[in-house]
């Protein structure tokens, strides 16, 4: 029976990494691959992580097993051993792991540093201002770009085109929005393209992120926002810059319609 | 079955369908046990009304009939709703005396993958209600096989439906998962989580939308309706629904709402004939200037038996008529002249209209357009009750407070569009105070469109020239 | 530090001692009762109802993510008839806040420092009693106001509406009445529910620091001390520093809603067509406070359990604890760490990024002492005589649990990686396994490793050993599968993940996670009826069943009123099982109170190295 106990806790972890194991191809893992530069490098990050960890997990979790099987195959009537512990033990589980984690800790420092510290922005996005306004409600995305050819200010424009829960961005270059909230608090999250900003009420925060592929992208709200916060689905839409500034133009058609233009057709 | 003959007879130039619920390939969860509610008029009948006097059905049996349960929805076909599903006839009298396969003359193509069943149910003839389950069909020779074989044989010419309602119980689907926890399962625009907001969520009953294209007198159109879904109402807590369903799910969302405001108005409309004598009200009054309740009763009783099925008639004659109109475009409102250029000058113009005494808009929108007119503080009477409300302001049908919109913040409910501008001038917003313009000439709405556009701009209301870049940005328009 | 002399003569003094007390009376020996032991089992029973009740909860939500919409037992029927028993979304999001709620205010917290710390620090020091009796009875029964604030909340907004702004309460939501349907009177109760926690904690808090540094029996040193009482030191300074700055934040929140003040509020806000908001606060400055005291609240809830389960791994491995001063030192270290790695739970929120990278050095480092604890572990099961029971399983289970909590964290840790992770069940996988993987097996492995000295019976062994296996199946299956729901994106507080393409395959997995959950929840009633069952009729032992060092089993099971016939006196450490000292009496173990064969002239007894 003792046995069967040590042999339980060696059972436990195996499982646990056989599912982790088959997880990517049943689907349990990542949406997709991701989608932006920055989010590739955010995944090799969890991989080295994930290696590190699996190794520790491993080495633990077996040296926990091989412990508690010592312990049952001890011979009835021995003696446990005695021992306060070991000076040079303590010292090299302390500092190997110091080690690991510092150089963790400081290998990561320039991707958060390229997507939230300003001044390691991409060029292109400190040069142009933001591209458009994403402005979370309850429970919705609304999104508010400039009349073509004029910045976005900060404060809505005569001239400003609106949508809602749909976000078309130009591929192949770093795009740039201002992040705000309508009211409670909201998080701006983008799983393919591992992109993730809270929207705090009273701030307006900058994001940016570049999409090489054209294609949908799912944006979904990532913090508590109220009751409906699960249905604050919207698509960000990856497409050529010229199809971009087509949808842009259509917008700004759509939103002038006055019921008379024989070209356009009302929905 | 939930056919029964009987009354059969009053409804006549239509016929009822079983909607079986759980059998259409949605793989969308069916298994909400939930429940209609009868509308407060109803319930304000007296019981004889409300539940019929011997054989003779009340309100609630006439309405079930036709509407069925969220669990066995019924498709009426007397209403404009696509509840979905293939009608046909059978093409001829199956020979011999086991009916196994069916040939049948379809209304449009028809195809059943392998392995996959199809319902299909018979509508007119002997055969009738019967349902079968189809298994295979012979597209070449328009030939269904069934199940299992029939009961009593179909004859040529009946009237067949396969699939029937399938769309009706995907919206209803749909529904109870985005919808029914704010407008609630019958759309009373009383689901849970509905009295938290403000506003409330519409009650589909009244059979009246705000937000419409259409004439002032007409109903909301299809197309209406999906544009709210697609765009949510800005300024409330009715979200955009894109893209969480798509196309064909927001028609069958739109269909459902349709059927339930049919519903609630078929209800309101058949308890509106009755509680002018049969209310528990007007009851009360009766017996007290000495009528007795037997004699009541038996009126009422002559009522049901001889003058219900024209009630009956004219009321869902009037549903049918009215609903298929908004979808028309004869409904729809389209300016005859384009939009008037927005520039200083017409917005001057739109500003004295917004002033004038005729049109009066600073009435209730205040004269710098923050919805605080004098209008907002008078305490208005209840048109049914004839009781002051109880907090001074305007008041829909619905009986909530409604605060007129306020201009400044250039949010627009009913969309941001001139045309959408110009339709709520035109038709007003039903239900609301806000009135119909449409005496007014094309010129002089849009002028008021593009006053009205402008305000959240301006530093003072008509009077600050606007800076000369907005100008510039403003004619480009 | 002073000559220790053991008073010898104490022992005969035993006698006059017990003439002192009386016969107390029915109310004031179970009800109000000032005596430290039975409000530790107050507490014990207390939250064990609370347990259930949190977990009910849980069941609730697992029920909608793995049935969505669809009619959900018992709470259907009562109070969603209309729509066929399908909850409505804000049920849902109140449902998980009263999970956590519960589970971290009334169960976890309040379990580890106010059931086992009440109980066990005095005993385990050698004391008669708690340096303030009736500020201990007040602690306990201040609670109750808690609970019932927290119980007052899920109805006085309505029967749908309860508190709905997630247990960390982050304000917009918290702060306009307006802004859901829980945030109205519901969640007022819900804030003054939490500062009757905070006043219960503060008082207990108060009261361990002052006996433990105070009270201690002639010899018992601080490095004498067993680790558990360590930990509860550790935890109480914890608390006194930390709990202020939650009680303030609650406060500037309640006067936000009920005084219009806007500590938390900017301007020009409109929420549900309500009067804009006249502002001039900062959203932000909620969440670090709330993270001030709730990250060092994290080790609040896990600390003690560490403690306790050091304590419980030397016995059952009849073996020294690996490392006793490294272990002492680790949990300072985690306690100070503790205080500086709260913005690790803000990296997505908008605060400076620079800050970002302070607290994720500092969070990288808070993971060390949680690494050596872990190697002390099992270098403490390693060559002992392992027995395998109930405690020992429970508490190896705590290691195993906790290191995959442990390593988890490190995703987390690093921010870019968080980006991602934030608020995914990736994180809501990481600290159930900390608070219900580790605090919760080292509680089981307490409860039963203890009871005997709270009721002078054992637990049955059997059916602890399969409401350990149960559990930790049940477990396993149910959040070990979330670290996988995480990666895949899932976001936390969702009623209904599936609207999301890219999670409606994850519908299987959260089916199973809602069976595994059900095993687990259904489980805990062979916990409840092992315990009920056993505190009248389980097996009746002695002292020490255990064979432990501990001053508390040279105590009688159960102790009487004022704990020890003798006043104690500790001549070494706890952990000196199968030393050699133990061998000359032919046993493995030798209690704290054993007097050494030879009494030293005038040195005091060095604390063993």
């Amino acid at each position: 029976m003792k046995k069967l106990w040590a042999l339980f806790f060696f059972f436990w972890p195996l499982v646990a990494l056989i599912v982790c194991w088959i997880a990517p191809d049943r689907g349990w893992w990542f949406p997709s691959e991701a989608k932006s530069p920055l989010g590739s490098r955010i995944d090799d990050l969890f991989y080295l992580i994930l290696v590190i960890v699996t190794v520790v997990f491993i080495g633990t979790q077996f040296a926990l097993g091989y412990v508690l099987w010592k312990g049952a195959t001890k011979e009835e009537g021995s003696e446990a051993y005695f021992s306060h512990g070991s000076h040079s033990l303590e010292l090299i589980w302390t500092v190997v792991p110091a080690f690991v984690l510092v150089f963790i800790a400081l290998y990561q420092m320039d991707v958060w540093a390229e997507f939230r510290v300003k001044s390691y922005y991409p060029e292109e996005t400190l040069k142009d201002g933001p591209m458009m306004e994403v402005k979370a409600r309850q429970f919705e995305w609304r999104i508010r770009y400039p009349e073509p050819g004029k910045d976005l200010q900060n404060q809505p424009q005569p001239g400003d085109l609106y949508t809602v829960n749909e976000m078309h961005v130009p591929t192949g270059k770093p795009v740039k929005f201002n992040l705000r909230t309508d009211d409670v608090q909201h998080a701006f999250f983008a799983p393919q393209l591992r992109v993730k900003q809270d929207a705090v009420a009273g701030l307006i925060i900058p994001v940016w992120f570049m999409i090489e592929e054209a294609g949908d992208y799912d944006l979904v709200c990532a913090e508590l926002c109220g009751w409906g916060h699960y249905k604050m689905r919207a698509t960000i839409v990856a497409e050529p810059e010229e199809k971009v500034a087509e949808y842009i133009e259509q917008l700004q058609a759509d939103q002038n319609y006055d019921g008379v233009a024989a070209d356009e057709d009302d929905e | 079955m939930f056919l029964k003959n009987r009354h059969f007879s009053i409804v006549t130039c239509g016929l009822l369908l079983a909607v079986v619920a759980g059998c259409s390939g949605s793989d969308l969860p069916d298994s909400f046990k939930a429940r209609f509610v009868y509308s407060d008029r109803t319930e304000g009948l007296m019981k004889e009304a409300q539940n019929g006097v011997e054989d003779l059905p009340g309100v609630k049996e006439l309405l079930d009939e036709r509407f069925g349960d969220p669990q066995h929805l019924l498709a009426w076909s007397q209403l404009p709703v696509d509840f979905g599903g293939l009608s046909g006839t059978v093409a001829e009298t199956p020979a011999g005396d086991v009916v196994k396969d069916l040939k049948l003359n379809l209304s449009d193509s028809f195809t059943l993958e392998e392995g996959q069943t199809a319902v299909a149910q018979f509508v007119t003839g002997e055969a009738a209600p019967a349902v079968v389950i189809i298994t295979g069909w012979d597209a070449e020779k328009s030939e269904a096989i069934l199940a299992s074989a029939m009961e009593t044989a179909p004859a040529q010419g009946d009237l067949v439906v396969i699939g029937a309602g399938e769309r009706l119980q995907t919206g209803r689907s749909l529904y109870m998962q985005h919808c029914s926890h704010c407008h609630g399962t019958s759309g009373d625009g009383n689901g849970p989580t509905a009295e938290y907001l403000y506003p409330r969520p519409r009650d589909y009953r009244h059979g009246v939308f705000k937000f419409t294209s259409t004439k002032p007198q007409s109903k909301v159109s299809r197309d209406d309706l999906t544009r709210v879904l697609r765009n949510g109402v800005a300024g409330t807590y009715m979200p955009s629904f894109v893209p969480m369903l798509n196309d064909e799910q927001l028609y069958d969302v739109v269909e459902y709402v349709r059927f339930l405001s049919m519903r609630g108005e078929f209800e309101r409309k058949l308890a509106g004939e009755l509680s002018a004598d049969y209310s528990q009200d007007a009851v009360d009054a009766r017996k007290a200037d000495g009528e007795s309740y037997k004699d009541i009763v038996s009126e009422l009783k002559d009522f049901l038996a001889e003058d219900m099925a024209d009630s009956l008639e004219f009321v869902s004659d009037d549903l049918a008529t009215s609903w298929t109109e908004a979808d028309t475009d004869d409904a729809l409102i389209t300016p005859n002249s384009p939009r008037v250029p927005d520039s200083p000058e017409s917005r001057r113009l739109g500003r004295e209209l917004y002033l004038s005494k005729a049109i009066n808009c600073a009435d209730c929108h205040g004269v710098a357009g923050n919805g605080n007119g004098p209008q907002t503080t008078i305490y208005e009477k209840n048109p049914v009750t004839q009781e002051l409300y109880s907090e001074p302001g305007l008041h829909d049908v619905w009986d909530n407070l409604n605060q007129p919109r306020n201009l400044t913040y250039g949010i627009y409910r009913g969309g941001r569009r001139p045309i959408d501008l110009y339709r709520r001038i035109y038709a007003g917003i039903k239900g609301s105070r806000m009135p119909s313009f449409k005496n007014l000439k094309d010129d002089e709405i849009w002028h008021i469109v593009n006053y009205v556009l402008s305000i959240p701009f301006e530093p003072e209301p008509g009077h600050a020239p606007l800076p000369a870049g907005d100008v510039a940005t403003a004619s480009n328009n | 530090m002073a000559t220790i002399t053991p008073a010898i003569e104490s022992h005969s003094d035993g006698h006059s001692h017990d003439h002192d007390h009386h016969e107390i009376g029915f109310v004031s020996k179970y009800i109000f009762s000032t005596d430290h032991k039975m409000i530790g089992i107050q507490f014990l029973v207390t939250t064990l109802v609370m347990l259930m009740a949190g977990g009910a909860l849980a069941l609730a939500v697992r029920w909608q993510l793995a049935f969505p919409w669809e009619s959900m037992p018992v709470i259907g029927k009562l109070l969603f008839s209309g729509e066929g028993g399908q909850i409505s979304p804000e049920f849902y999001t109140m449902l998980f806040t009263m999970h956590a709620s519960v589970m971290i205010f009334l169960v976890i917290i309040p379990i580890l420092a106010g059931a086992f710390g009440n109980f066990l620090i005095p005993l385990q020091i050698g004391a008669d009693d708690m340096a303030f009796p009736v500020l201990n009875m007040l602690s306990y029964w201040f609670m109750w106001p808690a609970i019932v604030c927290f119980g007052a909340s899920f109805f006085v907004g309505g029967a749908t509406a309860g508190p709905a702004a997630g247990w960390t309460s982050y304000p917009l939501l918290s702060a306009l009445v307006e802004s859901a349907p829980g945030s109205g009177s519901a969640q007022t109760f819900w804030l003054l529910g939490l500062t009757f926690v905070g006043v219960s904690s503060m008082m207990g808090s108060v009261n361990y620091m002052t006996t433990i540094i105070n009270m201690r029996a002639p010899g018992m040193t601080l490095f004498r001390m067993p680790l558990t009482i360590w930990s509860m030191f550790i935890t109480a300074i914890l608390q006194a520093f930390a709990l202020p700055v939650l009680t303030a934040a609650g406060f500037m929140l309640l006067t936000d809603r009920i005084l219009g003040t806007c500590f938390f509020i900017p301007s020009g806000i409109i929420v549900n067509n309500a009067p804009e908001t006249v502002g001039g606060g900062q959203p932000l400055l909620w969440q670090h406070l709330f993270w001030f005291y709730s990250h060092p609240a994290v080790y609040i809830m896990l600390l003690p359990a560490m403690g306790m389960v050091s304590d419980m791994l030397a016995c059952m491995s009849r073996k020294p604890v690996f490392g006793y001063k490294p272990m002492v030192y680790s949990m300072a270290a985690i306690a100070g760490l503790g205080f500086i790695v709260w913005g690790h739970h803000m990296f997505t929120s908008g605060m400076n990024p620079a800050l970002g990278m302070t607290f994720m050095t500092s969070t990288m480092m808070i993971a060390l002492p949680s690494a050596i604890k872990t190697f002390n572990w099992i270098g403490t099961i390693w060559g002992g005589n392992v027995r395998f029971n109930t405690v020992m399983l429970n508490c190896a289970g705590f290691v195993a649990m906790f290191i995959v909590g442990g390593l988890s964290g490190i995703f987390m840790a690093a921010v870019p990686v968080d980006i991602y992770f934030h608020d995914t069940y990736f994180i809501v996988a990481h600290f159930h396994y900390v608070l219900f993987g580790s605090t919760l097996f080292g509680v089981f492995a307490a409860i039963t490793f203890w009871f005997p000295k709270m009721f002078g019976r054992t637990m049955n062994e059997t059916v602890g050993k399969w409401h350990f296996v149960l559990t930790f199946v049940g477990f396993n299956g149910t959040f070990f599968p979330m670290h996988l729901l995480g990666i895949a994106g899932m976001p936390r507080r969702y009623a209904n993940p599936y609207l999301h393409p890219y999670l409606e395959h994850l519908l299987p997995m959260n089916q199973f996670i809602t069976f595994s959950a059900i095993l687990m929840g259904f489980a805990q009633f062979l916990l409840l009826g092992n315990f009920l069952y056993s505190m009248f009729c389980g097996k009746k032992v002695g002292r020490n069943p255990w064979g432990a060092n501990g001053l508390e089993w040279s105590a009688p099971s159960p102790p009487g009123h004022g704990n020890f016939d003798v006043p104690p006196v500790c001549y070494r450490g706890p952990y000196e099982y199968s030393s050699p000292e133990a061998k000359a009496l032919g046993q493995d173990f030798i209690l704290q109170t054993t007097p050494p064969p030879e009494m030293p002239e005038s040195t005091p007894e060095p604390a063993s190295a």
